[in-house]
């Protein structure tokens, strides 16, 4: 099966493999349930932090990002990933280095000190928009690959932002009121529910996080709040920083607040995980800081 | 009686009230620069303010896009790059998707952080994260109770990244130095600036 399979470089990003990495044993499996591939991406860096690394010095993160794009050029390999951060720098830098050639130019001299060159054949996909395209995997094939079907819970969906932001320069469509991850939560088996402003984002982007926590957690806790009022069981992302902002974050709410909400917060690919029947040991959801139990207790 | 349009936090007041600007304040050059980094014409911006209704940051702070937006257009440097405001944008790009000029006030914000770093004015937390990269090739490094926790997973304890091939650090340290990042960063951390 494995030989007709599409094949992907996996750029994993730091928060991923090295906080929550039952997001990357998740995205290898089921992906393969679902005829994904995910190479390893040998030598891959930060990709690096649009929002704390591109508000220095955004030659830096061409440069930086480049680098990242020609270990997948050398793979001849197109490179999926888990992250709306990682696409925003992989994606973008791609998209600009293919259509503005002084800016490749400019990148490329500095990746000729270290005798790369970028040469812009690949392309770079989110596994989530891979999951929802019927080309590659599609909602269909996707629900037959569920073993344990998610009935009986209602799933926030966070989309992040900058997977589909800014609308201009992607492909996503309407960014105001879009379904596509609700259709990929209803083919687990789980109820996807609407709440208010579910677009904003969770408010750690930008360097904010780092710069001012009280006012990141303060955007946090209003998504949470508006999440909390139509009743749900958990929230999904792609995006393992908003997992971050949203799981650690409560605990850090909750400290400087005193507002608890006590929301599991499941990457997409632990969802999809679960639904294919992996065990909660098997995706390290012991290392979440909001108690994933009260959901599993609801699904299992 | 006429009522006058204000916020009741005094400081909010005054530092949101209308003021006049001068020409003598203004940096022509600022514009343009931030026109070239941002890669958005700022000059467009008709101030209708649908960037600061779209924004998460507005209604919990004093950022006001719509004034950085206006501060860019006018050339006022100083005011914008000195103003601790500039780093609370979460770069969520609402404001970008819904401008009815079609601007990317987001990236005008990012190319003003540019400029502004340039001049040595940014949060510790930013070069924190250069430093990181330059010495793990990570922004969020590995660490033993991760390493614990891969290994229960079946995967290896370091990822197939630049922690499992560190002989990739030269060509990235490489790349960071060509621009003098971690030179830049280390020497303003340890002058120990914040703005």
């Amino acid at each position: 099966m494995s030989g007709s399979n599409h094949q992907y470089a996996f750029f994993l990003g730091c928060i991923a493999p090295n906080r929550y990495p039952g997001i990357e044993a998740a995205a290898v499996r089921t992906s393969k349930n679902v005829g994904i591939d995910l190479l390893p991406l040998k030598g891959a860096s930060c990709c690096p932090a649009p929002g704390a690394f591109g508000s220095i010095d955004l030659y830096v993160w061409y440069a930086m990002a480049a680098r990242n794009l020609v270990l997948a050029e050398q793979m001849k390999m197109d490179i999926a990933l888990i992250c709306n951060g990682c696409y925003k720098s992989i994606w973008e830098v791609n998209h600009k280095l293919k259509h503005n050639d002084e800016l490749r130019d400019g990148v490329n001299e500095v990746l000729k000190e270290i005798d790369m060159e970028y040469k812009g054949t690949a392309d770079v996909w989110h596994l989530a928009e891979l999951y929802y395209d019927p080309k590659i995997v599609g909602v269909k094939k996707l629900a037959e690959s569920v073993r344990r079907p998610l009935t009986g819970s209602k799933v926030a969906v966070h989309y992040g932002c900058h997977l589909m932001k800014p609308a201009k320069e992607r492909h996503f469509g309407n960014t105001e009121t879009p379904m596509w991850m609700e259709e990929l939560v209803a083919a687990l088996g789980a109820e996807p529910v609407q709440y208010r402003n579910k677009m904003q984002c969770c408010g750690a982007g930008g360097g904010v996080r780092g710069y001012d926590l009280a006012h990141a957690l303060d955007i946090t806790n209003e998504k949470l709040t508006n999440m909390e009022e139509v009743g749900v069981d958990a929230v999904t992302e792609v995006c393992p920083f908003c997992q971050l902002q949203f799981d650690r974050g409560q605990l850090e709410i909750k400290e400087k607040f005193g507002t608890e909400h006590r929301i599991p917060v499941l990457h997409y690919n632990e969802l999809l995980g679960l639904a294919q029947g992996m065990s909660p040991d098997e995706l390290a959801l012991d290392l979440h800081a909001v108690d994933v139990e009260p959901f599993l207790k609801k699904i299992l | 009686m006429a009522v006058k349009k204000d916020y009741k936090d005094q400081k909010l007041a005054e530092k949101l009230r209308d003021r006049k600007y001068y020409v003598s304040e203004s940096n022509p050059e600022f514009t343009k620069d931030v026109e070239k980094l941002g890669q958005t014409a700022a000059h467009m911006c008709y101030q209708c303010g649908t960037c600061t209704g779209s924004c998460p940051s507005a209604p919990r702070s004093s950022y006001r896009i719509r004034l950085f937006m206006r501060k860019a257009v006018l050339g006022l440097e100083e005011e914008a790059l000195t103003d601790p405001d500039l780093w609370l944008c979460t770069t969520c790009y609402s404001c970008t998707d819904r401008c009815p000029r079609d601007l990317a006030p987001t990236d005008a914000i990012m190319a003003m952080r540019n400029l502004a770093f340039r001049r040595d004015i940014v949060p510790r937390n930013f070069l924190q994260t250069v430093q990181l990269i330059y010495k793990t090739g990570h922004g969020v490094p590995n660490n033993d109770a991760n390493r614990a926790a891969r290994k229960r997973l079946g995967l290896e304890e370091e990822p197939e990244t630049t922690h499992k091939y560190p002989e990739y650090l030269p060509g990235i340290r490489k790349i960071l130095d060509h621009y003098r990042l971690k030179e830049h960063a280390d020497r303003i951390l340890a002058e120990g600036e914040k703005p």
